[in-house]
């Protein structure tokens, strides 16, 4: 009774993102207003009803936000670079992925072997050049790293722009055409099945990434390195190899994550500095170099933004976004598990 | 060599402020105020960037607050110009006190991306409020009169390079903040206060960004959240300073002199491959990271540098020892 006119305006705020242009479509949405009016028409219901679809779009956000983020987690564990470049990276990857399709006209997954191999490259023969930035006789390396990728950025933009231009496209699959509907009861979820392929694709480079980290000798030299660069080069630890092959894991795995990016959202030459946000966002909350807390970082944005989007307005959400990072800075520099570098 | 550069100095001065006597063309006054603009900010910058080793990536968001702060005023409030932009300097300045105290306990890489976050978080809420209008802007009463903007940016500037100079280069201030740089641990078992110190150069790096904003909003007349509160006035101050050498106050004028000819020069004369000016001035920044460490300036100090047969350069011992012998403060 007390609660009817909150209720009220909730709902107000509820239905103006379903009705606006989002930049991510949240299709459960649109789904859910649509049968609205089989749904027990009581207005303050409505709220507890969406809990589901906002759970589980948070969770199949939040998945692709793992692997924006944990290949430049990775980098600045073993080189203590920050990469501004990384949402290029993804954005490079991603038109790479656009093209193929257009090309060949396969299902997208299939070309990720070949994006991962050609950006793997690319970063591996980048990192000398990093290497030689991050370890100048000038002081500050940060500082280096950060204003080196940063033009590093600028130049892939421009020319991404240059040779894209400004138009926003999207990759074609066969999968993101179909979505799994569930009810019981009042409560309903739906799963577009390209986000919940996003979602696996996610996992399984994050599983893949501990086997390799945990279960390999080259995972032991990453670890070494990243502990203590001097004592791993004293047993034998190539520090210049290993960086340049996580440098090209990273970029290689960013550049997968393009173009999966672009089957469930769509891509442009300009999304690289959102995408950088994310990436900045989910690392520092994880701990900067921490790999374990990046998943749950990641689907804590996923909630924030799909908690916003569906009970608040989506304007606040990057406001939301960068004053979390700035509170969790300030609070605790190590991340949420105070486990960072 | 300081005296040496503080006559050049004035002599620049003198020169620049000599110009519209001579030139009558409004686009070059433009550019000029323009150009004058971002040595102030580059300058600015490089007080906490170079001088204290802290990396601020949100310097452009006090250049916003002194541009908001400023379009208020004149816009809702009716206040005189004058007066706008002191506030919006003192805006800027009180947010440099209270973001300060907490986000300067930070170091290296979690300082650098705390202020973007906080600049970033800025600019959102100025989306959001009402009063600045969110993404739509403000309109001031527009002022045709490019001399006086011209001068007005040039008198701030050059009281800020001044000023900058005395604190920096001759006064102990300067010493301090290189100490800091150099060892926090170290300054502070020699008795200084890095907390205190930082935050006044914060201070010394937000106030001037402020007023300098504040009256480049009343000289473009209409401001929005995309163009003053962006990444794009940080990263271009930040690139100026580091393409001139940072840890100097001649490198950032030099640096944003360069760069900004060079960006005019492609705006004005290529502008159907704007698309090209991203791309070179991504490749030249990369590329002098790499082959020009200590910046333009810093690289002209070396060669010259280099020619006495004595090597009697050793900076950073001796700004430690200069550091020693600093009274307590």
């Amino acid at each position: 009774m007390n609660r009817a006119p909150p209720a009220v305006n909730l709902a107000e705020g509820l239905r103006r993102p379903a009705s606006h242009g989002l930049r991510i479509p949240a299709s459960g949405l649109r789904r859910g207003s649509r049968s609205d009016p089989d749904i027990n028409p009581i207005r303050s219901c409505r709220i507890m009803l969406l809990l589901p679809q906002a759970i589980v779009d948070g969770l199949l956000i939040g998945g692709i936000y793992i692997t924006i983020a944990i290949g430049f987690s990775l980098a600045y564990g073993v080189m203590h670079i920050i990469d501004f470049a990384v949402g290029e990276w993804i954005m490079l990857g991603a038109f790479l992925g656009y093209y193929l399709n257009q090309w060949f006209g396969w299902e997208p997954f299939l070309y990720l072997p070949i994006i991962f191999l050609v950006f793997y490259i690319v970063g591996f023969c980048l990192q000398p050049l990093i290497h030689r930035v991050l370890s100048g006789r000038r002081g500050n390396p940060v500082l280096m790293g950060l204003v080196f990728t940063f033009g590093l950025a600028l130049m892939f933009r421009g020319l991404a722009l240059t040779g894209f231009g400004f138009f926003s496209r999207s990759i074609s699959s066969a999968l993101a055409k179909g979505s799994w509907f569930f009810q019981s009861g009042n409560f309903f979820v739906t799963i577009p099945v390209i986000r919940f392929a996003g979602l696996s694709y996610a996992l399984a480079v994050t599983v893949g990434l501990h086997y390799l980290l945990k279960k390999t000798d080259f995972g032991l030299a990453v670890q070494a390195l990243a502990q203590h660069k001097e004592s791993a080069g004293l047993m034998g630890i190539n520090a210049k190899r290993v960086s340049s092959h996580v440098y090209g894991l990273y970029v290689a795995i960013s550049a997968m994550t393009g173009t999966i990016f672009g089957c469930i959202f769509s891509i442009s030459a300009q999304m690289g500095p959102d995408l950088t946000v994310f990436a900045f966002f989910v690392v520092v909350l994880a701990g900067m170099g921490y790999l374990a807390g990046v998943p749950w970082a990641a689907f804590l944005l996923g909630f924030v933004q799909s908690f916003f989007l569906i009970y608040l307005s989506p304007a606040y959400t990057l406001l939301a976004v960068f004053a979390i990072l700035y509170a969790i800075l300030l609070i605790s520099p190590t991340g949420l598990f105070r486990k960072g570098v | 060599m300081p005296r040496k550069v503080i006559l050049w100095a004035v002599a620049m001065t003198a020169l620049l402020a000599s110009i519209p006597l001579i030139v009558h063309d409004t686009f070059y006054l433009r550019v000029l105020t323009e150009a004058v603009m971002w040595i102030g900010l580059a300058i600015t910058w490089d007080v906490l960037a170079g001088y204290t080793g802290y990396l601020n990536f949100g310097h452009g968001a006090f250049f916003g607050l002194g541009a908001y702060t400023t379009a208020i005023l004149m816009g809702h409030g009716g206040w005189p110009f004058p007066l706008a932009v002191a506030a919006g300097g003192l805006v800027a300045a009180v947010a440099a006190f209270i973001a300060g105290i907490p986000t300067l306990r930070l170091k290296g890489a979690y300082f650098a991306i705390a202020t973007w976050a906080l600049a970033r978080a800025v600019q959102q809420v100025a989306l959001i409020l009402e009063i600045t209008g969110g993404p739509d802007g403000m309109r001031l009463p527009p002022f045709l009169h490019p001399q006086f903007f011209y001068y007005a940016m040039l008198s701030v500037t050059a009281a800020v390079f001044f000023l900058l100079w005395y604190l920096l280069e001759t006064a102990p201030f300067g010493l301090k903040l290189k100490a800091i740089r150099e060892n926090e641990a170290g300054a502070m078992a020699l008795g200084l206060n890095p907390a205190r110190i930082k935050i006044q150069a914060f201070i010394l790096s937000a106030c001037p960004a402020g007023i300098i904003g504040g009256i480049y909003a009343y000289w473009i007349t209409y401001i929005d959240p995309a163009s003053t509160l962006g990444d794009i006035i940080t990263d271009q101050a930040v690139v100026m300073a580091v393409f001139g050498g940072l840890g100097t106050l001649i490198g950032p004028v030099l640096g944003s002199i360069v760069l900004f000819s060079f960006k005019t020069y492609f705006w004005a004369y290529l502008s159907d491959y704007q698309v090209l000016y991203l791309i070179i001035l991504g490749a030249l920044i990369a590329f002098s990271v790499v082959f020009l460490p200590d910046g333009l300036w810093g690289s002209i100090l070396s060669r010259t540098a280099k020619r006495p047969l004595v090597p009697t350069e050793a900076p950073q011992p001796d700004t430690k020892k200069k550091a020693s012998e600093v009274p307590n403060g």
